[in-house]
Protein backbone atom coordinates (compact mmCIF):
# COMPACT_ATOMS: atom_id res chain seq x y z
CA UNK A 1 0.00 0.00 0.00
CA UNK A 2 1.22 3.41 -0.88
CA UNK A 3 1.46 6.29 1.37
CA UNK A 4 -1.28 8.41 -0.70
CA UNK A 5 -3.60 5.24 -0.34
CA UNK A 6 -2.93 5.46 3.31
CA UNK A 7 -3.66 8.40 4.31
CA UNK A 8 -6.59 8.51 1.85
CA UNK A 9 -8.58 5.72 3.28
CA UNK A 10 -9.81 5.97 6.65
CA UNK A 11 -8.06 3.35 9.27
CA UNK A 12 -11.52 1.37 10.04
CA UNK A 13 -11.41 0.26 6.72
CA UNK A 14 -8.19 -1.48 6.39
CA UNK A 15 -8.81 -4.82 6.07
CA UNK A 16 -8.79 -6.32 9.27
CA UNK A 17 -7.40 -9.81 7.85
CA UNK A 18 -4.09 -7.75 6.61
CA UNK A 19 -4.01 -6.37 9.98
CA UNK A 20 -3.84 -9.32 12.18
CA UNK A 21 -1.65 -11.36 10.02
CA UNK A 22 0.93 -9.11 9.89
CA UNK A 23 0.60 -8.50 13.71
CA UNK A 24 0.77 -12.64 13.75
CA UNK A 25 3.85 -12.53 12.02
CA UNK A 26 5.56 -10.17 13.63
CA UNK A 27 4.80 -11.84 17.33
CA UNK A 28 5.64 -14.97 15.69
CA UNK A 29 9.23 -13.78 14.19
CA UNK A 30 11.52 -13.86 16.79
CA UNK A 31 10.73 -17.42 17.72
CA UNK A 32 10.99 -18.08 13.88
CA UNK A 33 14.51 -16.48 13.89
CA UNK A 34 15.73 -18.43 17.09
CA UNK A 35 14.24 -21.67 15.63
CA UNK A 36 16.12 -21.43 12.19
CA UNK A 37 19.25 -20.07 14.00
CA UNK A 38 19.55 -23.00 15.93
CA UNK A 39 17.97 -25.65 12.92
CA UNK A 40 18.05 -24.80 8.92
CA UNK A 41 21.80 -23.12 9.48
CA UNK A 42 23.57 -25.42 11.78
CA UNK A 43 22.20 -28.42 10.05
CA UNK A 44 23.81 -27.11 6.64
CA UNK A 45 26.76 -26.70 7.92
CA UNK A 46 26.55 -29.90 9.64
CA UNK A 47 25.85 -31.59 6.49
CA UNK A 48 28.98 -29.96 4.88
CA UNK A 49 31.45 -30.96 7.70
CA UNK A 50 30.36 -34.67 7.58
CA UNK A 51 31.54 -34.63 4.35
CA UNK A 52 34.96 -33.86 5.12
CA UNK A 53 37.66 -34.84 7.27
CA UNK A 54 37.70 -31.29 8.83
CA UNK A 55 39.13 -30.87 12.48
CA UNK A 56 39.30 -27.48 14.42
CA UNK A 57 42.75 -28.81 15.15
CA UNK A 58 43.35 -29.03 11.26
CA UNK A 59 44.60 -25.16 10.90
CA UNK A 60 41.59 -24.30 8.24
CA UNK A 61 38.67 -22.55 9.14
CA UNK A 62 35.59 -24.72 8.16
CA UNK A 63 34.03 -22.72 5.05
CA UNK A 64 37.48 -24.23 4.11
CA UNK A 65 36.49 -27.95 4.93
CA UNK A 66 36.05 -28.84 1.26
CA UNK A 67 39.98 -28.84 0.50
CA UNK A 68 39.53 -31.83 3.08
CA UNK A 69 36.69 -33.11 1.00
CA UNK A 70 36.18 -36.81 1.35
CA UNK A 71 32.84 -37.48 -0.17
CA UNK A 72 30.64 -40.58 1.79
CA UNK A 73 33.67 -41.74 4.09
CA UNK A 74 32.46 -41.03 7.24
CA UNK A 75 29.05 -41.89 6.81
CA UNK A 76 30.35 -45.90 5.74
CA UNK A 77 32.72 -45.59 8.81
CA UNK A 78 29.78 -44.95 10.97
CA UNK A 79 28.60 -47.99 9.74
CA UNK A 80 31.18 -50.18 11.00
CA UNK A 81 31.81 -48.10 14.36
CA UNK A 82 31.68 -50.87 16.75
CA UNK A 83 31.89 -48.47 19.54
CA UNK A 84 29.03 -46.37 18.42
CA UNK A 85 26.85 -49.36 17.50
CA UNK A 86 27.85 -50.59 21.02
CA UNK A 87 26.90 -47.34 23.06
CA UNK A 88 23.10 -47.25 20.93
CA UNK A 89 22.99 -50.61 22.02
CA UNK A 90 23.37 -49.27 25.88
CA UNK A 91 21.51 -46.46 25.39
CA UNK A 92 18.90 -48.99 24.22
CA UNK A 93 18.93 -51.05 27.25
CA UNK A 94 18.90 -48.11 29.72
CA UNK A 95 15.45 -46.84 28.01
CA UNK A 96 14.57 -50.53 28.13
CA UNK A 97 15.09 -51.20 31.71
CA UNK A 98 14.25 -47.11 33.47
CA UNK A 99 11.29 -46.19 31.60
CA UNK A 100 9.26 -49.34 32.44
CA UNK A 101 10.72 -49.60 35.78
CA UNK A 102 9.72 -45.53 36.30
CA UNK A 103 6.08 -46.15 34.82
CA UNK A 104 5.36 -49.14 36.81
CA UNK A 105 6.79 -47.53 39.84
CA UNK A 106 5.09 -44.53 38.89
CA UNK A 107 1.55 -45.44 38.09
CA UNK A 108 1.30 -47.78 41.24
CA UNK A 109 2.43 -44.48 43.56
CA UNK A 110 -0.26 -42.79 41.43
CA UNK A 111 -2.72 -45.15 42.34
CA UNK A 112 -1.67 -44.58 46.18
CA UNK A 113 -2.78 -40.86 45.92
CA UNK A 114 -5.85 -41.05 44.36
CA UNK A 115 -8.29 -40.30 47.42
CA UNK A 116 -7.67 -37.76 50.26
CA UNK A 117 -6.17 -38.88 53.10
CA UNK A 118 -3.42 -37.09 56.11
CA UNK A 119 -0.49 -35.39 54.80
CA UNK A 120 -1.38 -36.12 51.48
CA UNK A 121 -0.17 -32.50 50.18
CA UNK A 122 3.05 -32.96 52.25
CA UNK A 123 4.36 -36.12 50.90
CA UNK A 124 3.45 -35.67 47.85
CA UNK A 125 5.73 -32.87 47.37
CA UNK A 126 8.45 -34.67 49.08
CA UNK A 127 7.63 -37.52 46.13
CA UNK A 128 8.09 -34.86 43.62
CA UNK A 129 11.43 -33.47 44.51
CA UNK A 130 14.13 -35.71 43.04
CA UNK A 131 12.73 -34.27 39.46
CA UNK A 132 13.49 -30.52 40.43
CA UNK A 133 17.59 -31.59 41.74
CA UNK A 134 19.77 -30.17 38.84
CA UNK A 135 20.91 -33.43 37.19
CA UNK A 136 24.33 -33.09 37.45
CA UNK A 137 24.00 -32.44 41.35
CA UNK A 138 22.01 -35.77 41.68
CA UNK A 139 24.73 -37.57 40.14
CA UNK A 140 27.08 -36.40 42.82
CA UNK A 141 24.66 -38.01 45.53
CA UNK A 142 24.83 -41.11 44.07
CA UNK A 143 28.74 -40.59 42.86
CA UNK A 144 28.85 -40.56 47.07
CA UNK A 145 26.16 -42.97 47.75
CA UNK A 146 27.90 -45.95 45.75
CA UNK A 147 31.18 -45.09 46.91
CA UNK A 148 32.83 -48.55 48.15
CA UNK A 149 32.73 -46.92 52.13
CA UNK A 150 29.63 -45.28 50.90
CA UNK A 151 25.89 -45.47 52.52
CA UNK A 152 24.61 -48.17 49.86
CA UNK A 153 27.16 -50.78 51.14
CA UNK A 154 26.43 -49.78 54.62
CA UNK A 155 22.74 -50.49 54.49
CA UNK A 156 23.61 -53.60 52.62
CA UNK A 157 25.64 -54.66 55.45
CA UNK A 158 22.63 -54.16 57.82
CA UNK A 159 21.35 -57.33 55.82
CA UNK A 160 24.20 -59.58 55.44
CA UNK A 161 25.72 -59.06 59.17
CA UNK A 162 29.27 -58.56 57.61
CA UNK A 163 30.73 -55.99 55.76
CA UNK A 164 30.26 -54.82 52.16
CA UNK A 165 32.73 -53.50 50.00
CA UNK A 166 31.73 -53.32 46.31
CA UNK A 167 32.97 -51.44 44.28
CA UNK A 168 29.93 -50.36 42.58
CA UNK A 169 31.62 -47.78 39.51
CA UNK A 170 34.45 -49.63 39.17
CA UNK A 171 32.47 -52.57 38.35
CA UNK A 172 31.47 -52.74 34.56
CA UNK A 173 28.12 -54.38 35.23
CA UNK A 174 27.30 -52.69 38.73
CA UNK A 175 28.29 -49.11 37.31
CA UNK A 176 25.68 -49.40 34.50
CA UNK A 177 23.19 -50.38 37.34
CA UNK A 178 23.91 -47.70 39.67
CA UNK A 179 23.48 -45.50 36.55
CA UNK A 180 19.81 -46.52 36.27
CA UNK A 181 19.29 -46.50 39.88
CA UNK A 182 19.97 -43.04 39.89
CA UNK A 183 17.85 -42.29 36.73
CA UNK A 184 14.81 -44.54 38.31
CA UNK A 185 15.23 -42.21 41.46
CA UNK A 186 14.93 -39.15 39.51
CA UNK A 187 12.29 -39.69 37.36
CA UNK A 188 9.91 -42.20 38.70
CA UNK A 189 8.49 -38.25 40.06
CA UNK A 190 7.66 -37.88 36.45
CA UNK A 191 5.58 -40.54 35.59
CA UNK A 192 4.19 -40.54 38.86
CA UNK A 193 2.76 -36.67 38.54
CA UNK A 194 1.78 -37.16 34.98
CA UNK A 195 -0.28 -40.44 35.87
CA UNK A 196 -1.50 -39.48 39.00
CA UNK A 197 -3.10 -36.09 37.23
CA UNK A 198 -4.64 -38.26 34.31
CA UNK A 199 -5.86 -40.74 37.25
CA UNK A 200 -7.77 -38.06 38.91
CA UNK A 201 -9.53 -37.88 35.29
CA UNK A 202 -11.24 -40.34 35.67
CA UNK A 203 -14.65 -40.22 36.51
CA UNK A 204 -15.38 -41.40 40.10
CA UNK A 205 -19.20 -42.49 39.55
CA UNK A 206 -17.92 -44.80 36.65
CA UNK A 207 -15.75 -46.11 39.43
CA UNK A 208 -18.51 -46.61 41.61
CA UNK A 209 -21.38 -48.28 39.28
CA UNK A 210 -18.41 -50.56 38.02
CA UNK A 211 -18.07 -51.47 42.10
CA UNK A 212 -21.80 -51.92 42.15
CA UNK A 213 -21.93 -54.03 39.44
CA UNK A 214 -19.42 -56.38 40.70
CA UNK A 215 -16.05 -55.58 38.73
CA UNK A 216 -13.12 -56.09 40.97
CA UNK A 217 -10.31 -53.69 41.46
CA UNK A 218 -7.87 -55.09 38.34
CA UNK A 219 -11.31 -55.40 35.90
CA UNK A 220 -11.73 -51.39 36.75
CA UNK A 221 -8.53 -50.90 36.23
CA UNK A 222 -8.62 -52.08 32.89
CA UNK A 223 -12.24 -51.63 31.67
CA UNK A 224 -12.60 -48.34 32.90
CA UNK A 225 -8.85 -46.71 33.97
CA UNK A 226 -6.93 -48.15 31.32
CA UNK A 227 -9.22 -46.62 27.96
CA UNK A 228 -9.68 -43.11 29.26
CA UNK A 229 -5.66 -42.83 30.45
CA UNK A 230 -4.54 -43.82 27.07
CA UNK A 231 -3.10 -40.41 25.30
CA UNK A 232 -1.62 -39.84 28.67
CA UNK A 233 0.21 -43.20 28.85
CA UNK A 234 1.06 -42.93 25.72
CA UNK A 235 2.61 -38.76 26.39
CA UNK A 236 4.74 -40.18 29.50
CA UNK A 237 6.27 -43.01 28.25
CA UNK A 238 7.39 -40.75 25.35
CA UNK A 239 8.30 -37.74 26.87
CA UNK A 240 10.43 -40.37 29.33
CA UNK A 241 11.75 -42.28 26.35
CA UNK A 242 13.30 -39.59 24.50
CA UNK A 243 14.96 -37.80 27.68
CA UNK A 244 16.17 -41.31 28.37
CA UNK A 245 17.94 -41.30 24.88
CA UNK A 246 19.76 -38.30 25.88
CA UNK A 247 20.67 -39.54 28.81
CA UNK A 248 24.20 -37.60 30.09
CA UNK A 249 24.68 -35.25 33.32
CA UNK A 250 23.93 -37.60 35.80
CA UNK A 251 26.00 -40.17 34.18
CA UNK A 252 28.81 -38.63 33.30
CA UNK A 253 29.25 -37.03 36.36
CA UNK A 254 28.75 -40.89 38.12
CA UNK A 255 31.04 -43.15 36.22
CA UNK A 256 32.17 -40.68 33.08
CA UNK A 257 30.88 -42.97 31.01
CA UNK A 258 33.38 -45.47 32.67
CA UNK A 259 34.98 -48.07 33.55
CA UNK A 260 36.06 -48.32 30.18
CA UNK A 261 33.43 -47.67 27.84
CA UNK A 262 31.00 -49.91 30.42
CA UNK A 263 28.20 -46.95 30.34
CA UNK A 264 28.92 -45.27 27.57
CA UNK A 265 26.00 -44.25 26.04
CA UNK A 266 25.16 -42.10 22.86
CA UNK A 267 25.28 -38.77 24.22
CA UNK A 268 28.89 -39.84 26.02
CA UNK A 269 30.19 -41.39 23.14
CA UNK A 270 29.73 -38.32 20.90
CA UNK A 271 30.58 -36.16 23.68
CA UNK A 272 34.07 -37.93 24.20
CA UNK A 273 35.09 -38.05 19.88
CA UNK A 274 34.12 -34.36 20.10
CA UNK A 275 36.14 -33.02 23.04
CA UNK A 276 39.07 -35.57 23.15
CA UNK A 277 39.61 -37.00 19.56
CA UNK A 278 38.46 -33.82 18.03
CA UNK A 279 37.26 -35.58 14.49
CA UNK A 280 34.59 -32.80 13.61
CA UNK A 281 34.48 -33.62 10.58
CA UNK A 282 32.89 -37.93 11.87
CA UNK A 283 30.67 -36.00 15.01
CA UNK A 284 28.72 -34.44 12.23
CA UNK A 285 28.28 -37.64 10.32
CA UNK A 286 27.02 -39.11 13.41
CA UNK A 287 24.83 -36.25 14.77
CA UNK A 288 23.20 -36.25 11.96
CA UNK A 289 22.32 -39.70 11.23
CA UNK A 290 20.34 -39.70 14.46
CA UNK A 291 18.74 -36.62 13.68
CA UNK A 292 17.41 -37.73 10.21
CA UNK A 293 16.11 -41.65 11.95
CA UNK A 294 15.05 -39.41 15.18
CA UNK A 295 13.20 -36.98 12.96
CA UNK A 296 11.75 -39.92 10.82
CA UNK A 297 10.61 -41.89 14.03
CA UNK A 298 8.92 -38.22 15.12
CA UNK A 299 7.17 -38.42 12.06
CA UNK A 300 5.90 -41.61 12.43
CA UNK A 301 5.04 -41.30 15.68
CA UNK A 302 2.92 -38.09 15.25
CA UNK A 303 0.99 -39.41 12.29
CA UNK A 304 0.34 -42.45 14.06
CA UNK A 305 -0.95 -40.31 17.39
CA UNK A 306 -3.51 -37.93 14.97
CA UNK A 307 -5.16 -41.23 13.61
CA UNK B 1 -14.48 -43.62 49.73
CA UNK B 2 -14.27 -46.05 52.68
CA UNK B 3 -11.00 -47.97 52.72
CA UNK B 4 -10.36 -51.22 54.70
CA UNK B 5 -7.51 -50.64 57.96
CA UNK B 6 -5.41 -52.90 56.24
CA UNK B 7 -5.25 -51.18 53.11
CA UNK B 8 -4.55 -47.97 55.23
CA UNK B 9 -1.54 -48.93 57.06
CA UNK B 10 -0.57 -50.66 53.75
CA UNK B 11 -0.72 -47.01 51.57
CA UNK B 12 1.60 -45.46 54.52
CA UNK B 13 3.92 -48.03 54.72
CA UNK B 14 4.41 -48.03 50.96
CA UNK B 15 4.44 -44.35 50.49
CA UNK B 16 6.65 -44.07 53.67
CA UNK B 17 9.16 -46.54 52.28
CA UNK B 18 8.98 -44.64 48.83
CA UNK B 19 9.72 -41.49 50.88
CA UNK B 20 12.60 -42.54 52.86
CA UNK B 21 14.35 -43.79 49.26
CA UNK B 22 13.49 -40.02 47.88
CA UNK B 23 15.16 -38.60 50.81
CA UNK B 24 18.31 -40.46 51.39
CA UNK B 25 20.37 -39.27 48.81
CA UNK B 26 19.39 -35.82 49.41
CA UNK B 27 20.16 -36.10 53.41
CA UNK B 28 23.11 -37.51 52.69
CA UNK B 29 24.61 -35.11 50.86
CA UNK B 30 23.11 -32.39 53.17
CA UNK B 31 25.21 -33.87 55.57
CA UNK B 32 27.96 -33.99 53.70
CA UNK B 33 28.43 -30.62 52.80
CA UNK B 34 28.41 -29.82 57.07
CA UNK B 35 30.97 -32.81 57.97
CA UNK B 36 34.42 -31.84 58.57
CA UNK B 37 36.86 -33.55 56.51
CA UNK B 38 37.69 -36.63 59.08
CA UNK B 39 34.05 -37.36 58.96
CA UNK B 40 34.06 -37.36 54.75
CA UNK B 41 34.98 -40.97 54.44
CA UNK B 42 34.58 -44.49 56.36
CA UNK B 43 37.27 -44.73 58.73
CA UNK B 44 37.09 -48.93 59.38
CA UNK B 45 33.82 -49.71 59.56
CA UNK B 46 32.40 -46.86 60.82
CA UNK B 47 30.54 -44.63 58.64
CA UNK B 48 29.49 -41.03 59.86
CA UNK B 49 25.83 -40.54 59.32
CA UNK B 50 25.31 -37.27 60.87
CA UNK B 51 28.02 -35.26 61.19
CA UNK B 52 29.30 -35.26 64.84
CA UNK B 53 30.90 -31.79 64.34
CA UNK B 54 28.94 -30.27 62.05
CA UNK B 55 31.03 -27.13 60.16
CA UNK B 56 30.63 -24.40 58.08
CA UNK B 57 34.13 -25.02 56.67
CA UNK B 58 33.09 -26.71 53.35
CA UNK B 59 31.22 -23.50 52.44
CA UNK B 60 34.13 -21.52 53.57
CA UNK B 61 35.99 -23.24 51.66
CA UNK B 62 34.21 -22.73 48.87
CA UNK B 63 34.09 -19.20 48.87
CA UNK B 64 37.79 -18.84 49.18
CA UNK B 65 38.66 -19.03 52.81
CA UNK B 66 40.12 -22.12 53.98
CA UNK B 67 40.47 -22.92 58.09
CA UNK B 68 41.81 -26.37 56.90
CA UNK B 69 45.62 -27.25 56.90
CA UNK B 70 44.86 -30.24 55.40
CA UNK B 71 43.20 -28.58 52.00
CA UNK B 72 45.31 -25.33 49.86
CA UNK B 73 42.59 -22.43 49.19
CA UNK B 74 40.93 -22.32 45.64
CA UNK B 75 42.38 -20.62 43.07
CA UNK B 76 38.64 -19.73 41.98
CA UNK B 77 36.26 -19.56 44.35
CA UNK B 78 32.40 -20.84 43.99
CA UNK B 79 31.16 -17.03 43.66
CA UNK B 80 31.83 -16.75 39.87
CA UNK B 81 30.05 -19.95 39.05
CA UNK B 82 27.38 -18.90 40.39
CA UNK B 83 27.05 -15.71 39.16
CA UNK B 84 27.15 -16.88 35.83
CA UNK B 85 24.75 -19.43 36.41
CA UNK B 86 22.30 -16.91 37.44
CA UNK B 87 22.83 -14.44 34.67
CA UNK B 88 22.93 -17.17 32.26
CA UNK B 89 19.96 -19.07 33.31
CA UNK B 90 17.88 -15.86 33.91
CA UNK B 91 18.39 -14.08 30.67
CA UNK B 92 17.78 -17.19 29.00
CA UNK B 93 14.41 -17.29 30.63
CA UNK B 94 14.16 -13.62 29.47
CA UNK B 95 15.22 -14.51 25.63
CA UNK B 96 12.64 -18.05 25.76
CA UNK B 97 9.48 -16.00 27.55
CA UNK B 98 9.91 -13.19 25.34
CA UNK B 99 10.16 -14.82 22.01
CA UNK B 100 7.47 -17.92 23.34
CA UNK B 101 5.17 -15.55 24.79
CA UNK B 102 4.69 -13.77 21.57
CA UNK B 103 5.34 -16.70 19.32
CA UNK B 104 2.23 -18.55 21.72
CA UNK B 105 -0.05 -14.97 21.03
CA UNK B 106 0.81 -14.86 17.36
CA UNK B 107 -0.40 -18.21 16.88
CA UNK B 108 -3.19 -18.78 19.57
CA UNK B 109 -4.97 -15.34 18.00
CA UNK B 110 -3.51 -14.70 14.63
CA UNK B 111 -3.16 -18.41 13.15
CA UNK B 112 0.62 -17.37 12.54
CA UNK B 113 3.62 -19.44 12.64
CA UNK B 114 1.69 -22.82 11.64
CA UNK B 115 4.84 -24.54 11.90
CA UNK B 116 6.18 -23.59 15.24
CA UNK B 117 4.39 -26.56 17.40
CA UNK B 118 5.65 -29.17 15.71
CA UNK B 119 9.22 -27.71 14.92
CA UNK B 120 10.02 -27.30 18.78
CA UNK B 121 8.93 -30.01 19.71
CA UNK B 122 11.53 -31.78 17.36
CA UNK B 123 14.11 -29.30 18.92
CA UNK B 124 12.91 -30.75 22.01
CA UNK B 125 13.62 -34.56 20.56
CA UNK B 126 16.94 -33.41 18.96
CA UNK B 127 19.77 -34.27 21.97
CA UNK B 128 21.79 -31.51 22.41
CA UNK B 129 24.80 -33.46 21.94
CA UNK B 130 24.10 -34.17 18.23
CA UNK B 131 23.53 -30.04 17.51
CA UNK B 132 26.66 -28.51 19.38
CA UNK B 133 29.58 -29.09 16.72
CA UNK B 134 27.65 -25.84 14.37
CA UNK B 135 27.07 -23.88 17.71
CA UNK B 136 30.25 -24.34 18.78
CA UNK B 137 31.93 -23.18 15.44
CA UNK B 138 29.37 -20.39 15.24
CA UNK B 139 29.73 -19.32 18.68
CA UNK B 140 33.42 -19.27 18.48
CA UNK B 141 32.86 -17.00 15.86
CA UNK B 142 30.57 -15.11 17.25
CA UNK B 143 33.40 -14.70 20.18
CA UNK B 144 30.82 -15.90 22.33
CA UNK B 145 32.39 -19.05 24.17
CA UNK B 146 33.08 -18.59 27.67
CA UNK B 147 30.83 -15.75 28.43
CA UNK B 148 27.44 -16.26 29.89
CA UNK B 149 26.19 -14.16 27.22
CA UNK B 150 26.63 -16.82 24.24
CA UNK B 151 25.31 -19.52 27.51
CA UNK B 152 22.26 -17.56 27.66
CA UNK B 153 21.16 -17.59 23.72
CA UNK B 154 21.84 -21.35 23.86
CA UNK B 155 19.75 -21.91 26.46
CA UNK B 156 16.45 -19.17 25.16
CA UNK B 157 16.68 -21.72 22.10
CA UNK B 158 16.68 -24.54 24.19
CA UNK B 159 13.47 -23.73 26.31
CA UNK B 160 11.70 -22.15 24.20
CA UNK B 161 9.67 -24.80 23.56
CA UNK B 162 8.37 -24.85 27.19
CA UNK B 163 7.69 -21.21 27.21
CA UNK B 164 5.89 -21.43 23.74
CA UNK B 165 4.15 -24.64 24.64
CA UNK B 166 3.33 -23.56 28.07
CA UNK B 167 2.09 -20.00 26.69
CA UNK B 168 0.23 -21.38 24.26
CA UNK B 169 -2.04 -23.95 26.30
CA UNK B 170 -2.80 -20.75 28.82
CA UNK B 171 -3.72 -17.98 25.63
CA UNK B 172 -5.87 -21.22 24.29
CA UNK B 173 -7.88 -21.31 27.62
CA UNK B 174 -7.91 -18.03 28.13
CA UNK B 175 -11.17 -16.24 28.30
CA UNK B 176 -11.43 -13.65 24.85
CA UNK B 177 -14.58 -11.68 26.20
CA UNK B 178 -12.75 -8.44 27.82
CA UNK B 179 -9.86 -8.66 24.52
CA UNK B 180 -13.08 -8.03 22.46
CA UNK B 181 -14.66 -5.67 24.65
CA UNK B 182 -11.13 -3.50 24.29
CA UNK B 183 -11.17 -4.14 20.13
CA UNK B 184 -14.60 -2.87 19.69
CA UNK B 185 -13.47 -0.09 21.92
CA UNK B 186 -11.10 0.82 19.38
CA UNK B 187 -7.80 -0.39 20.70
CA UNK B 188 -5.43 -1.58 18.25
CA UNK B 189 -4.34 -5.50 18.53
CA UNK B 190 -1.22 -4.94 19.75
CA UNK B 191 -2.51 -2.62 22.58
CA UNK B 192 -4.80 -5.28 23.42
CA UNK B 193 -2.00 -7.82 24.07
CA UNK B 194 0.13 -5.49 25.76
CA UNK B 195 -2.05 -3.50 28.01
CA UNK B 196 -4.70 -5.90 28.37
CA UNK B 197 -3.67 -9.96 28.27
CA UNK B 198 -0.57 -9.55 29.77
CA UNK B 199 -1.29 -8.13 32.78
CA UNK B 200 -4.13 -10.37 32.84
CA UNK B 201 -2.02 -13.33 32.91
CA UNK B 202 0.36 -12.44 35.17
CA UNK B 203 0.04 -15.58 37.16
CA UNK B 204 0.59 -17.98 34.50
CA UNK B 205 3.38 -15.98 33.19
CA UNK B 206 5.30 -16.00 36.28
CA UNK B 207 4.97 -19.90 36.44
CA UNK B 208 5.96 -20.26 32.94
CA UNK B 209 9.02 -18.18 33.51
CA UNK B 210 10.43 -19.94 36.91
CA UNK B 211 9.43 -23.63 34.85
CA UNK B 212 11.98 -22.25 32.04
CA UNK B 213 14.33 -20.67 34.72
CA UNK B 214 14.34 -24.10 36.47
CA UNK B 215 15.49 -25.85 33.34
CA UNK B 216 17.94 -23.35 32.42
CA UNK B 217 19.99 -23.49 36.18
CA UNK B 218 19.76 -27.27 35.29
CA UNK B 219 21.88 -27.31 32.85
CA UNK B 220 25.08 -28.98 32.48
CA UNK B 221 26.21 -30.52 29.33
CA UNK B 222 25.87 -27.45 27.61
CA UNK B 223 27.86 -25.11 30.06
CA UNK B 224 30.53 -27.68 30.15
CA UNK B 225 30.81 -27.39 26.06
CA UNK B 226 30.26 -23.30 25.66
CA UNK B 227 32.50 -22.25 28.60
CA UNK B 228 36.36 -23.03 29.80
CA UNK B 229 36.85 -21.01 32.74
CA UNK B 230 35.60 -17.40 33.24
CA UNK B 231 31.78 -18.07 33.08
CA UNK B 232 31.70 -21.63 34.06
CA UNK B 233 28.21 -22.54 35.88
CA UNK B 234 27.84 -24.00 38.78
CA UNK B 235 27.36 -27.67 38.39
CA UNK B 236 30.57 -27.83 35.59
CA UNK B 237 32.45 -26.18 38.75
CA UNK B 238 31.33 -28.48 41.26
CA UNK B 239 32.11 -31.22 38.88
CA UNK B 240 35.73 -29.92 37.99
CA UNK B 241 36.44 -29.51 41.69
CA UNK B 242 38.13 -33.15 42.34
CA UNK B 243 40.38 -33.05 38.89
CA UNK B 244 41.70 -29.89 40.50
CA UNK B 245 42.78 -31.05 43.36
CA UNK B 246 44.22 -34.19 44.86
CA UNK B 247 41.34 -36.78 45.94
CA UNK B 248 38.01 -36.36 46.70
CA UNK B 249 36.50 -33.10 48.09
CA UNK B 250 33.55 -34.53 49.26
CA UNK B 251 32.48 -32.07 51.68
CA UNK B 252 33.21 -29.33 49.12
CA UNK B 253 31.31 -30.38 46.25
CA UNK B 254 28.38 -31.39 48.22
CA UNK B 255 28.41 -27.78 49.64
CA UNK B 256 27.81 -26.69 46.23
CA UNK B 257 25.52 -29.39 45.24
CA UNK B 258 23.32 -28.02 47.96
CA UNK B 259 23.38 -24.65 47.03
CA UNK B 260 23.12 -25.80 43.09
CA UNK B 261 19.88 -27.66 44.59
CA UNK B 262 18.35 -25.43 46.55
CA UNK B 263 16.74 -22.88 44.18
CA UNK B 264 15.31 -25.34 41.99
CA UNK B 265 13.18 -27.16 44.33
CA UNK B 266 12.25 -24.13 45.82
CA UNK B 267 10.73 -22.92 43.15
CA UNK B 268 9.15 -26.39 41.66
CA UNK B 269 7.43 -26.31 45.14
CA UNK B 270 6.09 -22.72 44.18
CA UNK B 271 4.32 -23.91 40.41
CA UNK B 272 3.79 -27.09 41.57
CA UNK B 273 0.23 -26.96 40.37
CA UNK B 274 1.38 -26.11 36.60
CA UNK B 275 4.42 -28.58 36.66
CA UNK B 276 2.26 -30.90 35.04
CA UNK B 277 0.85 -29.09 31.73
CA UNK B 278 5.20 -27.94 31.68
CA UNK B 279 5.98 -31.50 31.73
CA UNK B 280 4.01 -32.19 29.43
CA UNK B 281 4.00 -29.37 26.82
CA UNK B 282 0.29 -28.42 27.60
CA UNK B 283 -1.19 -31.51 26.53
CA UNK B 284 -2.29 -32.07 30.21
CA UNK B 285 -3.35 -29.72 32.97
CA UNK B 286 -3.69 -30.75 36.40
Amino acid sequence: MTMAEKLTLPATTLPPDTDRRRLGFRLTLPAQVLVLLISLFPLLMQLYISLTDWSPLSGLMWPRAWQMWNGLANYADLLSDNRLWAALGRTAFVMAVCVPVEFLLGLALATLFMDEFPGKRVLYSILIMPMMVVPAVAGYMFFMLFQSGGPVNDILSWFTASPVTIAWLSSPTLALTAVMIADIWQWTPLMFLILLAGLMGVPEDQMKAATLLGAGPWQRFRTIVLPRMRTIIVIALAIRSIECFKIFDTLFIMTGGGPGVATETISVYIYKITTQDLIWGYVAAIALAILLVLSVACIWAMKRLAR
Amino acid sequence: MHRSPAFVLFRYGAILFAVAVTLVPVLWMASMAFKPIPEWQATGAALTWWPRNPTWDNFRFVFGTSTSDLIVALDRTALRPIVSSLLSATFGTIIAMTAGTAAAYGLSRFGAGQNLPLALIQLRLFPPMAVMIPVMIMWAFLGFIDTWWGLALVYGIVTLPFAFWLMKTFFDDMSREIEEAALVEGCSRFRVFTRITLPMMRAPLASAALFVFILNWSDYLIALLLTTRDWVTVPVYMASLSSSMTGQLYGAKAALGLIAAVPPVILGILIQKHLVRGLTFGALKQ
